[in-house]
């Protein structure tokens, strides 16, 4: 728990001894080996890891496209099981592939997106017309998804995860596929966010991007953390947050060897 | 938290969408298949055979004609809407989305019914173009399609859960539902049958599903409305739950 002015402020996110498991038997498969976190509110949060690490796995059992083996889950003080339909409402998520319709426009993915959310036609509409300016889709609105760049698509993903003005936005690797600048534009728009008090998790592969936009970082392998603090505890310490992240990496090798 | 009514009428109004989107596949093929129909059991055939059950051949054979047509539509949507969210992982936005799992099935099924209510109409509309029509119980007819073309989503769904390629998604239309439509009595009257195939095909649900439209629209019945109502909402509980409990375990939809 948090405590602010003597009042109780729940974290925004708290994950407790999560467990996944694929499959049973002989192919069971642990992705995610009892990790627990607490994200507090307006956390700029970075998950980092190597691939296959579990960030994804962590991901999909929050926002509930994977049923968790064992543990708990809690956004904003809602179980993510026992009031999936509440904790739902409460994350927006940029998935790292592209779940859509391809033949629907931005326009459309975020409109239908809106509706899954249950808002209203007027607001969605007011809604959808400040993201698409937002993320610069006005000469694109009306295109299919499967035409539009890889950055473009990006941005219409990012567009449907804010739809619902979400508490928590999960990101997972947002800017694969973008260019310099649109990285950087996309950057900068979501420190406004997160100075707006919007709490966000990101995973990435690019450490400059985790080291310019999170304030604390938690590093993965095999389904466990293996290290977790601010981001100054990893960048004073080493220097850059890339070369801790190597270090840290190439220590868990050994370990498990 | 209460019902997500815009969220589910997101989800018919996005088949609607899909549907129109693919107008000749989704609507004009079904119409020129009745539209054949009718016209070779109506023109051809249907002026050599003598009234069936009082009615001429045509107005018999024509609630068949619908129901066929309405038991694909809604197969289809249903079953080729899901296949293609999972292969696509579009299932993910109704995954992530405020939807209960009942909810759920009721958005998919909405969604297919539609489609089929779509189908319907435009064949009713033939249908009078070629003087086959008569709606003697227009409540009772929307009631029937619905439940029927209900029942066939709910099918729909099952079958997408379960196929992993695209020749499964046709297994249990060619191997299940169209020899159990053509053996339910759509283009004949059971009083041509043998005793034998007579008790065999009161065992067929899809003869219920026939007559229950016959009913509706010609006010003739060879079989109890009660037991086919009875069938119809057993099938509708019964398969609807089995849906829910799968997407609450989330076969196939959740890794």
């Amino acid at each position: 728990m948090w405590y602010a002015s003597g009042m109780t402020v729940l974290p925004m996110l708290e994950i407790k001894e999560l467990v996944k498991i694929y499959g049973s038997g002989a192919n069971a498969k642990t992705a995610v080996a009892g990790i627990s976190l607490t994200i507090p509110r307006g956390s700029f949060f970075g998950l980092l890891g190597p691939n296959g690490a579990g960030k994804s796995t962590i991901i999909q059992c929050v926002t509930g496209i994977t049923q968790p083996t064992a543990g708990q889950i809690l956004v904003d003080g809602t179980d993510v099981v026992k009031e999936y339909k509440k904790a739902r409402t409460k994350v927006g998520l940029s998935p790292q592939e592209f779940n859509v319709d391809i033949f629907s426009t931005p326009v459309e993915l975020m409109d239908y997106m809106g509706g899954y959310y249950g808002i209203p036609k007027e607001q969605r509409q007011t809604k959808i017309e400040e993201l698409i300016a937002r993320f610069d889709l006005e000469a694109h609105r009306d295109l299919k998804f499967q035409k539009l760049s890889g950055g473009l698509k990006r941005r219409a993903m990012l567009g449907r995860a804010l739809i619902h003005t979400p508490d928590l936005l999960i990101l997972d690797e947002p800017t694969a596929g973008v260019d310099v600048e649109q990285r950087r534009d996309l950057w900068a728009y979501l420190k406004e966010l997160n100075e707006q008090g919007k709490t966000i998790i990101l995973t990435s592969h690019y450490l400059e991007e985790v080291q310019y936009l999170c304030k604390d970082i938690a590093i993965i392998t095999a389904g466990k953390i293996v290290a977790e603090g601010t981001k100054e505890d990893f960048v004073t310490k080493e220097g850059s947050l890339e070369t801790a992240y190597l270090k840290i990496i190439e220590a868990s090798k050994t370990k498990t060897v | 938290m209460s019902i997500n009514w815009i969220g589910l009428y997101t989800m018919v109004r996005r088949e609607v969408k899909r549907t129109l989107r693919v107008v000749v596949q989704t609507l004009v093929a079904p119409v020129i298949s009745a539209t054949l129909y009718i016209f070779i059991f109506g023109t051809v055939i249907g002026t050599q055979i003598s009234a069936v059950a009082g009615v001429p051949y045509i107005n018999f054979v024509f609630p068949g004609i619908l129901m066929l047509a309405v038991i694909n539509a809604s197969f289809s949507s249903a079953s080729s809407a899901l296949y293609f969210m999972r292969f696509t992982r579009g299932i993910e936005e109704i995954l992530i989305a405020p939807f209960s799992y009942l909810e759920m099935l009721f958005g998919l099924v909405g969604s297919a019914v539609m489609r089929a209510l779509m189908v319907s109409f435009l064949i009713l509309a033939v249908g009078v173009l070629f003087g086959a029509v008569s709606l003697l119980h227009p409540v009772l007819f929307v009631g029937y399609v619905a439940s029927i073309a209900a029942i066939f989503a709910i099918l729909g769904i099952i079958v997408a859960l379960w196929a992993e390629s695209f020749e499964q998604l046709q297994v249990m239309n060619t191997f299940v539902i169209t020899p159990l439509t053509y053996l339910g009595g759509i283009f004949y009257s059971i009083t041509f049958l043998p005793a034998v195939a007579v008790t065999l095909t009161k065992l067929n649900p899809f003869f219920y599903f026939a007559d229950g439209i016959r009913f509706s629209m010609i006010g003739v019945s060879e079989a109890s409305g009660l037991v086919g109502a009875g069938v119809i909402i057993t099938l509708l509980i019964g398969l609807g739950i089995l849906i829910v409990q799968l997407f609450k375990r989330g076969w196939k939809i959740r890794s």
